[in-house]
């Protein structure tokens, strides 16, 4: 296990590097200029080059990008800002804010966001799928299967507002949706969430049902779930202890790679429902060819997915005995 | 505001590279004259007036049943991205320095969207000599920053010293060419202040509470420049260099609570500053609350459904979208809470003269171009008006004529037309025209394709990447004959409008003359005009100019003066349109009892 | 004869398909006494396995018609309840399975998956039941079984697994153990290991065995009757010496003709029978085997295609042919000599 860490971390770090390493690169060959953004609507060459010189691009490529990695490591000195901390991510070209600081800010909502759709998906999405893998063929599978059809072709952007004038404005259900921190005021977090949680999760929930549904049925046809009947155990143990246990292989990598993606940002979520998550934040860094931003939001998405795998790894091989972490 | 409205993405940022170009601190009276037919509330454009010394003492004019207390929300889809007055151009940010800054003059606007320029900080509109080279303003008393500290014309005269600090880059200029007849080297002319040294070019007298600006040039308007977020005053004392702009120290009605980076911002009363100071602003609710980050039909959605805390909710600058026009204008609870009124700034077709040559070609397509179609996709009439001018209704000494037949035949005259490149010898000239390549615009190309070969050109449509526009429509080599773009004046005189635009001296890579028109008339006109004394004769020069510009050269086919609407809760009282930085003005509104 | 521990009567199987009713299993009947083994052979869909599966009531509900009797020890199976089926599987009646890989879960441990069996049934404690999973591994000659317990199915040997498997099945001690190809997939020295251990359990604790086989090698080692199935139904039945040594259906004879000698003769050329097994979709009309059978012009009246011939049986033996017992006689007279000295 400890190899598989210490083989895995170092894989993973290497990924990120080359990761950063092309984010730096494909910025720089896009035709726009980040310094164009803080010179301002009277933009002389003289202003420019002051820019450039102010947010540290005034150097080559290579140089920028060593820059930017000694910074991670051992810290960076700004002249207008002084010395930045390792792990350095450096400062928004936009707002001149610490990135660290800014994801920092922005990470725990889009952790809630995450989490929460989770447990939410799970819940329904796994539930649904045993319901329907154990209703095989009747009304109740039919139902379950078509409506997770029609759910998984529906658009967050639509029915988020759609579900925000029905159940807020309307109805008066629910909490318009709104990130409280969890540690300020728990209740305030959970209704403020409710509805993107449900929104969001409504996607997920009819891809864990159609999966947990075919899992579950590959599982129970299998011959070891035969085997347990003949034992003598009932079916609810055989269903729950064998064919389950069967079927969650795949689901946990799934759930792994997707919890990966969300903690990346859910973008359009994000934007849907006004919520300042590491989503809504990418998009700004983008349209604001924010470098530093950028990066340190690519980072943050791309550990997030490649951490989860190798959790997603590590899990499986707790859950099936015959995979053996190397 | 940002020219690519439309566009989902860069409409989330202010600052995209691209909508830099259209807008700033412009200033101007509501609106057109013509209202659209379906229930715009009546705005009958005055142009701005310069006001007297007593326009000039306050407080401002008590708004009838408007009453003190409370809390104002704000909604807008990003935060503030300068709060430091000196790095403030723009107009997003300067609906929030208007509550917490203050310049030597300022506009005072009433319920009608009139305004006139008065002193804010000075006690008048500031006195010049005559040959329009010195300028001497006089404080009034009692200005004090929220320390309670006195605000001094030390302070008038160290926030334009500022503007030489390396970390501000995004301020205008124009003061600084002005002091310093320098051009682009201003820069070089002044170290900044930081060393101790001020610059000579302006002179303080304490005591009196005068300060004297002695220009490099004449400069009839400078107390319009001068009403720019970008000059207004900052204390030595309080300065913070790079981080004033997370925390900058006010001397207006309000002043920074707490701010957390495109989240939210509270402002709170700012008990220094007396309101027998200012004639501008009237400052009822306690305190506002700002929460950034909320897309636009989700904030309008909170509008209309008008619960909560959003009853006391303005948008801080964003319009309805087209998603909702409809539905605000034919529901009559919703109209009672919207306003609206036109942009100060020209939507307009660059034609690149270097490149269609022919006076009569560039004639055809104004005839040809077919505004009305373009309009309906905006969004019809309530879209806005149909322009046929450089200058808009707002600045000073505007005067509408119609060269082109664009009122009577606002579809395209694709006979007239056909006609003048046959005279010319053209018919079927190629013409490259450049869009971005956002959903609107790839909306309107069809119906300018359609017209123009309608009309006997051999039209080529050019997509561009919308986050690059800008860029590459200013590269002056560029392949484009034709340019969709926007201009909005920074003060209401046409000189903000046709410099910028149609000086031969300003072609070049990253500069607005796009049409590269060089004309010796015209650059001579621009230098004469810029320098008559009486604004009111300079306008009339203006706009013969214009007109004489559109006649004799035709270097652009005039589009729209675009309007917007605006939502507000329920319990939002004095709201109204900021006609100079296309907002709320947040310092009029009330909570209603 | 006393009442004989297992006895099924009539027994038929159907599924409900999308196609239609699959008739696996056509109307079988046979009694089985303790202590005795059976064998029942046929090509794979020949009802053999879910006949076995139908005893302990494994098949799915919700598409599975069951009709007949199947009386265990006098109790009724068909229309048990499931809980008393419950309780009867892995106690009184349990099985071993062909593949024991895919068989045994692969997530839980060996001696986990024993030991559940045995708590179930008995109700004892952990420890307990984990005493008593090392007892049976020992029996079932798994060496080190205090440590192998712990072993998943994965980390056993082929035969290991199928020991394992068996222990499984006798943990509980039952009456009557099912085996369903339980030497299939295993090489032949393991192979005699597993009989040889499941011939020593029988006489350790008299238990009564079905066989299940399609290889009549198999039989002859281990069963004391023999059953042959075809298309669903029994074609033929006896001693393991009289269906061995004197066949009395054209398929049994096939069989014997398709596998090489009992006793070694290896110059023998063998002779598969031509075709392919039935479909139970759409099953031929009259004698099921007709389609593939060498004699059916033997028989008068064409009665092979029309009329389903009855299965007579006196003292355990019988077959389901119209042959007269005069035709076999001759025309099976050839294996007689080819196959018996």
């Amino acid at each position: 296990m400890l190899r598989f860490l210490i083989r895995r971390t170092l894989g993973a770090a290497v990924i990120l590097l080359i990761i950063s390493a092309l984010v730096f690169v494909l910025f720089y060959a896009a035709p726009r200029d980040p310094a164009r953004i803080a010179c301002g609507k009277v933009c002389t060459p003289e202003t420019l080059a002051l820019v450039k010189k102010n947010l540290g691009i005034d150097h080559s490529l290579p140089v920028q990008y060593w820059d930017w990695l000694k910074g991670l490591f051992v810290g960076r000195d700004y002249t207008s800002f002084g010395h930045c901390d390792a792990p350095c991510l450096g400062y928004s070209f936009q707002n001149r804010e610490p990135v660290l600081a800014t994801i920092e800010d922005r990470f725990p909502t889009t952790l809630s966001l995450a989490l929460g759709s989770s447990v939410v998906f799970l819940i329904f999405g796994v539930g649904t799928g045993m319901l329907a893998a154990v209703k095989q063929g009747k009304a109740l599978d039919k139902i379950a299967s078509s409506a997770s059809l029609i759910a998984s072709s529906m658009q967050i952007f639509v029915i988020g507002v759609l579900a925000t004038y029905l159940f807020v404005d309307q109805l008066h259900l629910l909490d318009r949706a709104n990130y409280t921190p969890f540690t300020e005021d728990p209740g305030k977090w959970f209704t403020g969430l409710l509805v993107p949680w449900l929104v969001l999760s409504l996607i997920f929930t009819a891809n864990y049902t159609r999966m947990t549904r075919s899992q579950m049925v590959e599982s129970l046809s299998e011959d070891f779930v035969r085997t347990a009947r003949a034992k003598g155990l009932s079916r609810r143990t055989v269903f729950f202890r064998f064919a389950w246990r069967g079927a969650m292989g795949p689901i946990i990598t799934i759930f792994g790679l997707d919890l990966g993606q969300l903690l990346g940002g859910a973008i359009i979520t994000e934007y849907t429902f006004s919520l300042q998550g590491i989503g809504a934040l990418s998009v700004k860094a983008v349209s604001t060819n924010d470098l530093p931003v950028l990066l340190g939001v690519v980072l943050v998405a791309a550990a997030a997915i490649v951490i989860f795998n190798i959790i997603v790894d590590a899990v499986y091989a707790l859950v099936d005995p015959r995979v053996r972490l190397a | 505001m940002s020219l690519s409205r439309r566009n989902f993405v860069i409409a989330t940022s202010v600052a995209a590279a691209g909508s830099t170009l259209l807008s700033a601190c412009s200033s101007g009276g509501g609106g057109g004259g013509n209202t659209p037919t379906d229930g715009a509330t009546s705005y009958t454009g005055a142009k701005v007036t310069i006001g007297t010394k007593a326009d000039s003492t306050g407080p401002a004019p008590e708004i009838p049943g408007a009453k003190k207390g409370g809390t104002i929300y704000g909604l807008s889809p990003q935060d503030f991205s300068h709060l430091d007055p000196q790095r403030i151009y723009y107009a997003y940010n300067s609906t929030a320095a208007l509550l917490l800054h203050r310049c030597l003059t300022g506009y005072k606007t009433d319920s009608a969207g009139h305004q006139t320029l008065v002193g804010d900080l000075a006690t008048d509109t500031g006195t010049a000599s005559k040959d329009n080279k010195t300028w001497t303003f006089t404080l009034k008393e009692g200005l004090k920053w929220e320390d309670g500290s006195e605000l001094t014309v030390e302070d008038v005269r160290h926030g334009i010293e500022r503007l030489w600090a390396p970390f501000i880059t995004e301020s205008a200029t124009y003061v600084q060419l002005a002091l310093t007849g320098k051009g682009a080297k201003w820069r070089d002319a002044y170290e900044g202040p930081y060393k101790g040294k001020h610059l000579d070019s302006i002179v303080t007298d304490k005591a009196k509470r005068t300060i004297t600006f002695h220009l490099a040039e004449p400069k009839p308007d400078f107390n319009f420049t001068l009403g720019m977020h970008s000059y207004a005053a900052t204390s030595p004392k309080l300065d913070t260099k790079e981080k004033y702009d997370k925390l900058p120290a006010a001397c207006g009605p309000y002043k920074i609570k707490a701010h957390t980076t495109d989240k939210s911002m509270v402002l709170i009363r700012n008990k220094n500053w007396d309101p027998a100071t200012d004639s501008i602003r009237n400052a009822y609710p306690d305190s506002f609350e700002f929460t950034f980050g909320i897309n636009i039909l989700d904030s309008t959605d909170r509008f209309i459904a008008d619960q909560g805390n959003d009853q006391y909710a303005v948008s801080i600058y964003k319009e309805v979208p087209a998603e909702r026009i409809q539905k605000v204008l034919t529901d009559p609870q919703l109209k009672a809470r919207s306003f609206n009124g036109l942009l100060t700034g020209l939507y307009y077709y660059a034609i690149n003269t270097k490149r269609v040559t022919d006076l009569k070609v560039r004639q055809a397509l104004n005839y040809a171009w077919p505004l009305q179609q373009i309009r309906q996709i905006y969004g019809g009439p309530t879209a806005g008006e149909i322009a046929t001018s450089i200058m808009s209704p707002d600045l000073i000494g505007y005067e509408k004529y119609d060269l082109y037949g664009k009122n009577t035949k606002p579809q395209g005259d694709p006979e007239k037309s056909k006609a003048l490149l046959k005279e010319a010898g053209k018919l079927g000239t190629k013409v490259v025209y450049a869009f971005p390549n956002d959903p609107t615009y790839m909306k309107t190309k069809v119906v300018i394709e359609n017209a123009l070969k309608a009309a006997g050109f051999t039209p080529v449509m050019k997509p561009v990447d919308q986050t690059t526009y800008y860029d590459q429509i200013q590269q002056i080599n560029n392949s484009y004959d034709v340019m969709w773009f926007g201009w909005s004046p920074d003060w209401p005189t046409a000189f903000t409008v046709i410099q910028p635009l149609f000086d031969g001296a300003v072609i070049g890579n990253g500069l607005n003359n796009i049409s590269q028109t060089n004309i010796s008339w015209i650059n001579e006109g621009i230098k004469k005009n810029a320098v008559i004394p009486d604004q009111k004769e300079a306008g009339k020069a203006w706009s013969a100019l214009d007109k004489r510009i559109m006649q004799e050269v035709a270097p652009i086919i005039p589009e729209t003066f675009q309007r917007r609407y605006y939502l507000h809760g329920s319990k939002v009282g004095g709201a109204q349109m900021d006609p100079q930085f296309a907002s709320t003005l947040l310092y009029k509104t009330f909570v209603k009892a | 004869m006393s009442t004989p521990f297992l006895s099924l009567r009539d027994l038929k199987v159907h599924f409900s398909t999308e196609d239609g009713v699959v008739k696996a299993v056509d109307g079988l009947s046979f009694d089985l006494e303790k202590g005795k083994t059976l064998g029942i052979v046929g090509e794979s869909g020949s009802g053999k396995s879910v006949t076995n599966m139908a005893i302990l009531g494994l098949h799915d509900p919700r598409n599975t018609t069951m009709d007949g009797e199947i009386l265990l020890d006098g109790k009724e199976l068909i229309h048990a309840s499931e809980s008393e089926l419950e309780k009867l599987r892995g106690n009184k009646m349990s099985m071993i399975f062909q593949d024991a890989l895919a068989s045994l879960s692969p997530y839980h441990t060996i001696g986990a998956q024993i030991a559940e069996t045995y708590r179930k049934h008995t109700g004892v404690s952990k420890k307990e039941a984990r005493a008593r999973a090392i007892e049976m591994l020992r029996r079932v000659g798994i060496p080190q079984p205090d440590i192998r317990v712990d072993d998943y199915p994965h980390q056993f040997s082929g035969g290991m697994r199928q020991r394992a498997m068996i222990a499984m099945a006798l943990v509980c001690d039952p009456e009557l153990l099912i085996a369903d190809e339980p030497t299939t997939a295993l090489d032949v020295t393991v192979q005699a290991q597993i009989m040889d251990l499941l011939k020593d359990l029988q006489q350790e604790f008299g238990t009564a065995i079905i066989f299940i086989t399609h290889d009549l090698g198999v039989i002859a080692d281990i069963a004391d009757d023999v059953l042959v199935m075809y298309g669903g139904r029994c074609v033929e039945r006896g001693t393991k010496k009289q269906v061995l040594s004197a066949p009395d259906h054209p398929y049994t004879l096939g069989l014997l003709n398709s596998m090489p000698s009992l006793d070694g003769a290896v110059d023998v050329p063998l002779s598969p029978i031509p075709g392919s097994p039935p479909s139970l979709l759409n099953p031929p009309s009259g004698c099921r085997f007709h389609p593939r059978c060498g004699f059916t012009e033997k028989v008068t009246g064409g009665l092979c295609s029309t009329e389903r011939p009855a299965l007579e049986v006196a003292e355990g033996r019988g077959s389901a042919c119209h042959l007269t017992a005069d035709q076999k006689r001759d025309l099976f007279a050839d294996f007689a000599a080819t196959r018996h000295n």
